[in-house]
């Protein structure tokens, strides 16, 4: 169970990442770095996505899954699959937008945005590496990435709809364990932390179902999780 | 390239918008570091951020570029932000062009509006979760709405969409401040154009989704052309001027009571969240609105469509001894929209309350149409009357509805009508309103108190000319 919300929190990681960076593209902080830069992102999303897809379709058709267990699975599943589908709709943009904003054509210009800075701290985040190494891609990535980007746009698409197939998660019953508003992580959690941190060193227990005060099960082993994934350490799936 | 959503054939396409991709070009233009704009920088309290244009440089370069003059020039600009290619940096919800140093930015091109891809409730949840954070838990007050309704409808995703807004909200945080600000900016310029705040509109609100994708490759080849030619020749044909003159009546008689066109009063319900004209104007209320007494003159169908007209009239057949015509009238809508089951025994029911000679509530229908209904009723359906009601529908229209409209239990109705006064609200109460706002009546309801009016008028018992008549008879008999 744990690997599954490891991938899955590193997978919404990398889709938010590639939402900052594709927001970029053909405004004043377009170059072919950041093109390299969305590519680089696009293929680790989707190496998280085979490898989440595989683990959860493989726990979802487990017949003998307990309850309780199921109900957490098909809570992750629905959240896995609305991340794909979000970095689907990113993908089709950026595959839209590179074709109306051709770098390697002289004649058009870029949207002046206002936007200056380089995205290289957002890639990085996402790759989970402590900083990029910086040398320039060739010229010759953005036509590469741009025949790529349809592909592999319909190949995610290809994925959402085999997931569908194989595993059938009725919207309807997954009810949301999570808390109502976002609030960002604070240092007053520390304490809840403490009391979860023992929980998250054992893999292969289950959630515990905490008491009805605590804001979700879901909610606040996610916050415990996410402590030992922020120090930017590459967790090993297996 | 589809995002993809719905897998049916429904409606779900949205209608052609070719002016996007013209003002794109324009946008593109206007980047141009030779012939385009020149751009300041806009000085907030921490950075700076660049590429700020001032409102009359935009204009300036509009009316030079595209030869018009400085109205149009305006209603030009006016698109271009109201699309959302353009956003003001101060006043961020009017979405409109000021020909002063008022500053705009231009919008990135992933927050471009676009024909074949729709802003999605997932990112609007998402952007709200958002702006939760960012200011702490304080929303507008749509926007707390907006939030609650997504929360109830896609609860089954709302840990996603948590814990992507939380993300997207630390991934910003890597970035250069002036570029934090930027992004901000965009996105709620981008989500004002998609959700516009209350009592505003948006450009990009086209009404319905389309059946056809406009998208799709045209079918060409001679059996469509065939099916379409056919169809034509079959369509009933009436002469144009004849059909504009209708439509012409039709609007200057009514102009005035459609909401759309007209105020209405006190006030809309829609814009002021205020529905004291639904209470006003309810099926069965005691005293009627002007206007609708007003309406109930222009058409006889007008008045018998109403239930509080119904009732008047009713009251004046009453008075005059002739509530056979309605009943009958009434009756015979009762079987066309009535349930199949009891259309046998209605019909009977019928037959032997008003066209049987001798009948209690006998009415008056000539001969040849009498004998159609008769043989007709060997085998009832449900418009077996429908000769025999349009003929009583004309007699009432065209004789006793004149003597309604001359007589004082109408005038009666028309003084008792009342005129409500016009609200006005000041933007506070608007808001007061649009918290305090109370669903109306549930149609349940209100169709259980039709019913009741129903079984009301069916016990009361019809006073008809027979029993009158049987009365006098029976009181003249008894004085002999």
């Amino acid at each position: 169970y744990c690997d599954i919300l490891c991938v899955w929190l590193l997978g919404e990681l990398v889709v938010a990442c590639y939402r900052q960076l594709s927001s970029c593209v053909g405004g004043s902080s377009d170059s072919v770095r950041l093109r390299g830069e969305l590519r680089q992102t696009r293929e680790r999303a989707q190496q998280l996505a085979l490898t989440g897809r595989q683990l959860l379709t493989a726990r979802l058709r487990d017949k003998a899954l307990p309850r309780e267990e199921r109900l957490e699975m098909e809570l992750l599943w629905v959240a896995f699959s609305s991340s794909l589908e979000i970095f689907h709709a990113d993908m089709c943009k950026v595959c839209s937008l590179g074709q109306n904003f051709p770098l390697s054509s002289r004649t058009s210009a870029l949207v002046q945005t206002g936007v200056q800075g380089g995205m290289a701290e957002v890639t990085a985040r996402a790759l989970s590496l402590p900083e990029l190494n910086r040398d320039e891609p060739a010229a010759s990535v953005e036509r590469l990435e741009q025949g790529d980007l349809e592909v592999e746009t319909t190949r995610v698409d290809q994925m959402i709809e085999d997931m569908e197939q194989k595993v059938n998660v009725l919207r309807w019953t997954v009810e949301a364990r999570g808390p109502r508003y976002a609030e960002p992580l604070s240092a007053g959690d520390g304490s809840s932390l403490a009391l979860l941190s023992a929980d998250a060193e054992d893999p292969g227990r289950p959630a515990p179902y905490l008491p009805v005060k605590s804001p979700g099960a879901l909610g606040l082993f996610l916050v415990a999780i996410l402590v030992p994934v922020e120090l930017a350490v590459y967790v090993p799936i297996k | 390239m589809t995002i993809r959503t719905i897998h049916d054939h429904g409606q779900h396409y949205r209608p052609r918008m070719a002016c996007l991709k013209k003002v794109e070009a324009l946008v593109v233009e206007m980047q141009d570091p030779k012939s385009g704009l020149k751009f300041e920088e806009q000085k907030l309290v921490t950075t700076t951020v660049p590429h700020a244009i001032a409102g009359q440089d935009i204009h300036a370069w509009i009316v030079n570029r595209l030869k018009l003059d400085a109205e149009e020039a305006k209603a030009f600009g006016t698109m271009m932000v109201a699309y959302g290619y353009i956003y003001p940096l101060q006043d961020h919800k009017r979405l409109i062009l000021k020909v002063d140093a008022s500053l705009y930015r231009f919008q990135t091109p992933y927050f471009w509006p676009v024909q074949h891809w729709r802003a999605e409730d997932t990112d609007y949840a998402i952007y709200l979760a958002k702006r939760n954070i960012r200011k702490k838990g304080v929303l507008e007050l749509y926007e707390q709405e907006h939030y609650n309704n997504l929360h109830k409808w896609m609860n089954h995703k709302w840990d996603f969409i948590v814990m992507q807004a939380k993300e997207q909200y630390r991934a910003g945080k890597e970035r250069k401040k002036s570029d934090r600000v930027v992004l901000d900016c965009q996105e709620r310029a981008y989500w004002v154009v998609h959700r516009p705040p209350p009592r505003t509109a948006s450009a990009m609100d086209y009404g319905l989704d389309r059946l056809i994708d406009p998208n799709a490759e045209e079918v060409t080849g001679e059996r469509p052309v065939i099916i379409f030619n056919s169809q034509a020749i079959m369509r009933p044909k009436v002469k144009s001027t004849v059909s504009l003159g209708a439509l012409v009546k039709f609007s200057s008689t009514f102009k005035n009571h459609d909401p759309f066109l007209a105020p209405c009063l006190p006030s809309n319900p829609w814009l002021t969240d205020d529905i004291t004209y639904w209470e006003l104007n309810l099926p069965r209320v005691e005293v009627p609105t002007k206007m609708r007494v007003e309406r109930w003159t222009f058409n006889f169908m007008e008045l018998l469509n109403d239930p509080c007209g119904r009732a008047d009239f009713r009251l004046f057949l009453k008075k005059e001894f002739s509530g056979e015509n309605l009943a009958f009238w009434e009756a015979c809508e009762d079987l066309k929209w009535g349930s199949a089951e009891a259309m046998k025994e209605k019909a009977e029911h019928i037959y032997k309350m008003f066209l049987a000679p001798g009948a209690p509530r006998w009415v008056n229908i000539d001969g040849k149409t009498m004998d159609i209904t008769v043989k007709g009723l060997v085998h009832p359906h449900r418009y077996v009357l429908d000769a025999a009601q349009t003929h009583i529908f004309m007699l009432m229209k065209k004789d006793t509805f004149g003597r309604y409209m001359k007589s004082p239990v109408f005038k009666d109705a028309q003084k008792k009508a009342l005129s409500p006064q016009p609200h006005t609200f000041t933007d506070a109460q608007l808001e007061q309103n649009a918290r305090n706002r109370k669903p109306g009546i549930h149609p349940i309801i209100l169709h259980q108190q039709e019913e009741e009016e129903k079984a009301k008028l069916a016990a009361s018992g019809p006073v008809d000319i027979k029993q009158i008549m049987s009365k006098l008879d029976r009181r003249t008999d008894l004085k002999k």
